[in-house]
């Protein structure tokens, strides 16, 4: 318990350290429009990004249920993962193509870069199955069942 | 019409949303937010010293490295955070506690907690980002607000690991694993491992597409960077560019000034006959990007020796740039010492470039490179 109340005093007397800093810091209208987009990542992350993710799951879930698609249904949500993760990251990236204040900043194709890195994702996955397939063949000598 | 009825607690039936996951997940997102958090804290004080804490000069690849992790484990701090935020998700529609009572309020006072702390760090790791992209769609200055934001992020994650502590430690290690009631594991498939594994390779993922900004030999994989290092005049990005900046070049009339106990002034030709130096130091920026070069020019300890100050002292460098924040920084003693510390006027074999800093521009070991002045004029030793 002296950890605990230990831990929590600290962490009190850091964070309002790190508030005292934000309002010596920011001028009254930042201040204002700071909570707007602390929300604002919040509704992001809990009503957008994670809900998708929940969704997109239980779809591959019951998609999963068919004849025979235990075989893939591992590869698949692992490659819808990283697919979709890679695209979140990209996004800023490629609105801003193009953009960038001087020719240093930014200077790749991003959206070309990003269709071969999805591409290479998917490739990965199929291979990742077919090998998965394989391995289950040989070990269990499988005859098409489960 | 009957709309559907809000999700609660138990609507998500995944096995996977357990305090075990939850724990694992967690320390992987403590280990990166620690090193995100000490990194950038080093990075605070290189570029804004208390006068209690001596920096060193050396090793010369210190901050480049320290500033390369900042960004990398920020970047792979996103795919696990959200691995967390999903596998805590269902708390989310968790019933307010009812009637009031004291257990209520310690509920309510951890769910404010959590607010805090999402919402601080996914604004965090949004804006520095961003920042990399040097992007700044928001009406806050980013530096501050990121510095501050670090601090509360800190304090409302102490604070979580308080109150969670029982939980954490009934799962440090391995619990027992049950299946799914409603589909056979065979056909779901994840596992706690499976699912570890997965989130790893995610972070592991993106960590590849974006270290190359800091580590050139990975630059051609560096898809989600928003640099590549070899890509700017004479092989070096540049952030501030001298159209920015506002420095046009040099007229014959230019001099090169030095105040310390004697007053010393050089046309370009006069520097470039004083002796030189090499240095293969990188330029490491505080948006994570960083390249190494090599520079030439004019020991900063020798400049101090021919103007007659001791060979440990305090120098203010002033530039030509039209205002901005880093128009003049300052050298420590052990900076001005350093051999490796230069006036540069040749880089990688040729003549400055205009956005690189001509005539000539300072370069010192483990600095931010928004410290690594551009088109100085002046040196001034501060006794």
């Amino acid at each position: 318990m002296k950890t605990r109340i230990g831990l929590a005093v600290v962490g009190v007397g850091v964070g309002l350290w790190g508030l005292w800093l934000l309002l010596s810091a920011l001028e009254p209208p930042a201040l204002v429009r700071l909570p707007i987009w602390l929300g604002g990542a919040v509704l992001a992350d809990d009503f957008v990004l994670v809900p998708l993710t929940v969704g997109v799951g239980s779809l591959v879930a019951r998609w999963s249920a068919g004849p025979d698609r235990h075989r893939t249904v591992g590869a698949v949500r692992t490659t819808l993962l990283y697919v979709g993760i890679t695209s979140l990251i990209a996004v800023p990236l490629l609105l801003r193509q193009g953009k960038g204040v001087n020719p240093t900043v930014l200077p790749r194709d991003y959206l070309r870069d990003w269709l071969l890195l999805e591409a290479t994702i998917i490739v990965g996955g199929v291979a990742g199955y077919f090998f998965t397939l394989r391995r289950s063949r040989a070990s269990s000598g499988d005859i098409g069942g489960r | 019409m009957k709309l559907p009825a809000p999700p609660t607690e138990k609507s998500f039936p995944s096995p996977l949303h357990h305090p075990r996951v939850a724990t694992v997940i967690g320390r992987w997102l403590a280990a990166a937010v620690t090193i995100c958090f000490l990194t950038g804290l080093y990075s605070h004080f290189l570029q804004d010293t208390p006068s209690w804490l001596p920096v060193p000069s050396r090793p010369a690849n210190l901050y480049r490295v320290t500033q390369g992790l900042h960004v990398l484990s920020g970047i792979v701090a996103v795919p696990l955070l959200l691995a967390k935020l999903w596998t805590v998700y269902p708390k989310l529609f968790a019933k307010p506690p009812w009637p009031p009572s004291r257990q209520a309020l310690a509920t309510m006072l951890e769910r404010a907690s959590i607010l805090v702390l999402v919402s601080a760090m996914a604004l965090e790791l949004f804006i520095g980002f961003v920042n990399t992209l040097q992007w700044y769609p928001w009406p806050f200055p980013f530096r501050q607000t990121h510095y501050a934001l670090a601090w509360i992020i800190v304090g409302a994650l102490l604070v979580h690991l308080a109150v969670k502590l029982p939980l954490i430690r009934a799962n440090w290690r391995r619990t027992a694993e049950t299946a799914p009631d409603s589909l056979p594991p065979a056909i779901t498939g994840l596992t706690r491992r499976g699912l570890f594994r997965t989130v790893a390779g995610a972070a592991t993922l993106v960590g590849i597409a974006s270290v190359g900004q800091s580590a050139p030999a990975f630059g051609p994989l560096a898809v989600l960077a928003p640099r590549k290092p070899n890509i700017g005049p004479q092989g070096l990005p540049v952030n501030r560019t001298a159209g920015a900046a506002g420095v046009t070049g040099i007229d014959e009339n230019w001099r090169f000034l030095i105040m310390g106990p004697q007053q010393l002034s050089y046309s370009l030709d006069q520097l470039r006959a004083l002796p030189q130096s090499r240095s293969e130091l990188p330029i490491a920026c505080v948006e994570g990007w960083s390249q190494g070069a090599r520079w030439e020019g004019i020991r900063i300890r020798d400049l101090l020796e021919l103007c007659g100050a001791p060979a440990q002292s305090r120098v203010r460098v002033v530039s030509m740039e039209k205002g901005g924040f880093y128009a003049t920084s300052e050298l420590p003693e052990e900076f001005a010492a350093d051999p490796l510390t230069l006036l540069a006027l040749r880089l990688n074999g040729g003549e400055l470039a205009l956005d690189h800093g001509f005539p000539a521009r300072i370069i010192a070991p483990n600095r931010p490179g928004v410290l690594q002045t551009k088109w100085v004029h002046r040196l001034e030793v501060i006794t």
